[in-house]
């Protein structure tokens, strides 16, 4: 874990007036105490008081979220960013193409922006997004080194409608930075920056079923196009993307359901979510009895279930060559208040009063995967980032006390 | 199949003449980086548009409305 380790943190100083003159002061100081926030009652009329605030005491937590195109990036960012309360908005009066997402606590950059050839150049040259000749991983190491350790900077826009490189865009150091895309975990400089990383993991079954629902209504494209098209992009997927996920402190794995024999329609599915152990300040979720190898029907008097029914697994595996527990979820939810019964029965899961999850879950019920794993699953991350998050904040405001003795 | 909300047509064209120029390149040689890089951007495009219609979707038309009418009889909301 990231700890401030540079001599002199950086300070601003900002006077508030109660006259706003339509410009903000902000100065850079260097101060080498464990000053975190001083403010100055002023005793007479004349002095103003002083808001110091300390970046290092600020530093921006890294997320890294990996999935492949139409995978569901942007329905976890969503959840997530909910967790965190606010919504999520484009920054305003930018370029409209934008792919960045800004809320009070999180803002989103996703890792297309970094492509160092654009749609014309990718054609030129026969590679595609997925490749990393295609990406600029030197300027994504400066820029998300650059913003954890508090320094704004002006990130490029890859426009996906014209498939050229916009003028860049400024984005400020926020509390919470996720970086979603393709090569999150890819260059070992940028995995090492991460705090927290997650992949998603969609099947190859569930992947072409969701792409059909996703494509088919849309002209020109064919049950043959999407084949195509999911064949064509394979060999790099396998090669550069995939890999990854060993890396992950999280992942996501979507699966066609074995409640029904032969099911490839994908919407029944079972989901898996593997946690690694050993990680800091991320403690697995568990069901029921932690370490043991547990398989549950909740199904009966409590929760309704209509066919095929919903079926629970839990326990310790071996992912990568890392010790992992696994929570499995298989099957789909009629009700959705009734998953506080599956919830009451979950372990770990960092919420912060009783039913949080159910009550998450019932705020997006339209998002999609609200009634199955993954949209469970999702939320269930969500929390453990946020509870990720609140650890590193209180270990850092405690880090200057302990130097001090030291 | 029809198109219930269709994306932009700005997108859905590009979409469809990019599928027909990966059918194109890759009726040639079908292993070949450029057949490769083609299908890419189909699906670079699809997922735009579907992104679009996504947007589309989500717009309620009073909500749209009272953004920019917050204090006309249909928009206006008290605290308490």
């Amino acid at each position: 874990m990231a700890i401030c380790t540079s001599l002199y943190s950086t300070c601003s100083i900002s006077t508030p007036s109660k006259t706003h003159l339509g410009f903000h002061q902000k100065q850079v100081v260097f101060y080498s105490s464990g000053i975190k926030k001083t403010s100055k009652k002023g005793g007479g009329g004349g002095s103003r008081p002083y808001v110091i605030t300390c970046t290092s005491n600020s530093q921006t937590v890294v997320i890294g979220l990996a999935a492949d195109s139409g995978c569901g990036k942007s329905t976890f960012m969503r959840r997530l960013t909910s967790v965190f309360g606010g919504a999520a908005e484009p920054p305003k009066g930018g370029n409209p193409d934008s792919n960045t997402l800004i809320s009070d606590t999180t803002t989103v950059i996703c890792l297309d922006d970094y492509h160092s050839l654009d749609r014309t150049g990718r054609k030129e040259k026969g590679v595609t997004a997925l490749d990393p000749r295609a990406n600029d991983f030197d300027l994504m190491y400066e820029q998300v080194k650059a913003i954890k350790d508090g320094i704004p900077v002006e990130k490029p826009i890859y426009n996906h409608v014209t498939g050229l490189l916009d003028p860049p865009e400024l984005i400020k150091p926020p509390k919470i930075l996720v970086i979603e895309g393709l090569h999150p975990m890819y260059d070992s400089r940028v995995r090492d920056l991460l705090d927290f990383s997650i992949y998603l993991d969609i099947s190859n079954e569930v992947k072409f079923a969701w792409k059909i629902q996703r494509d088919m209504a849309e002209r020109g494209h064919s049950l043959e196009s999407i084949k195509a098209s999911i064949e064509a992009r394979k060999p790099d997927f396998d090669a550069y993307i995939d890999p990854q996920k060993q890396y992950a402190d999280a992942v996501i794995e979507v699966l066609p359901t074995q409640l029904i024999p032969g099911d490839n329609e994908g919407k029944v599915l079972r989901v898996r979510l593997i946690m690694k152990e050993g990680v800091e300040l991320f403690s697995p979720v568990y069901l029921f009895d932690e370490g043991s190898s547990i398989s549950w029907i909740p199904c009966g008097r409590k929760l309704t279930c209509s066919y095929p029914g919903i079926k629970f697994f839990y326990g310790p595996d071996a992912y990568f060559g890392h010790e992992v527990s696994v929570l499995e979820m298989d099957g789909q939810f009629d009700r959705l208040d009734e998953l506080i019964y599956v919830e009451s029965h979950l372990s770990n899961i960092s919420t912060k009063f009783y039913g949080e999850v159910t009550q998450q879950m019932l705020k997006h019920s339209d998002f999609p995967g609200s009634n199955n794993g993954t949209g469970l699953f999702q939320t269930i991350v969500g929390l453990k980032i946020r509870d990720l998050f609140e650890q590193i904040v209180a270990s850092r405001a405690k880090t200057p006390v302990e130097a001090a003795k030291a | 199949v029809r198109p219930l909300a269709a994306a932009p047509d700005k997108i859905t064209d590009k979409v469809v003449e990019s599928i027909k120029q990966a059918e194109q390149a890759c009726s040639d040689d079908p292993v070949s980086g450029e057949c490769v890089a083609a299908w890419d951007e189909v699906e670079e495009l699809s997922a735009a548009a579907s992104h679009a219609r996504d947007r589309k979707k989500d717009s309620d038309p009073l909500e749209a409305y009272c953004k920019d009418n917050p204090e006309t009889d249909e928009c206006r909301t008290y605290e308490d």
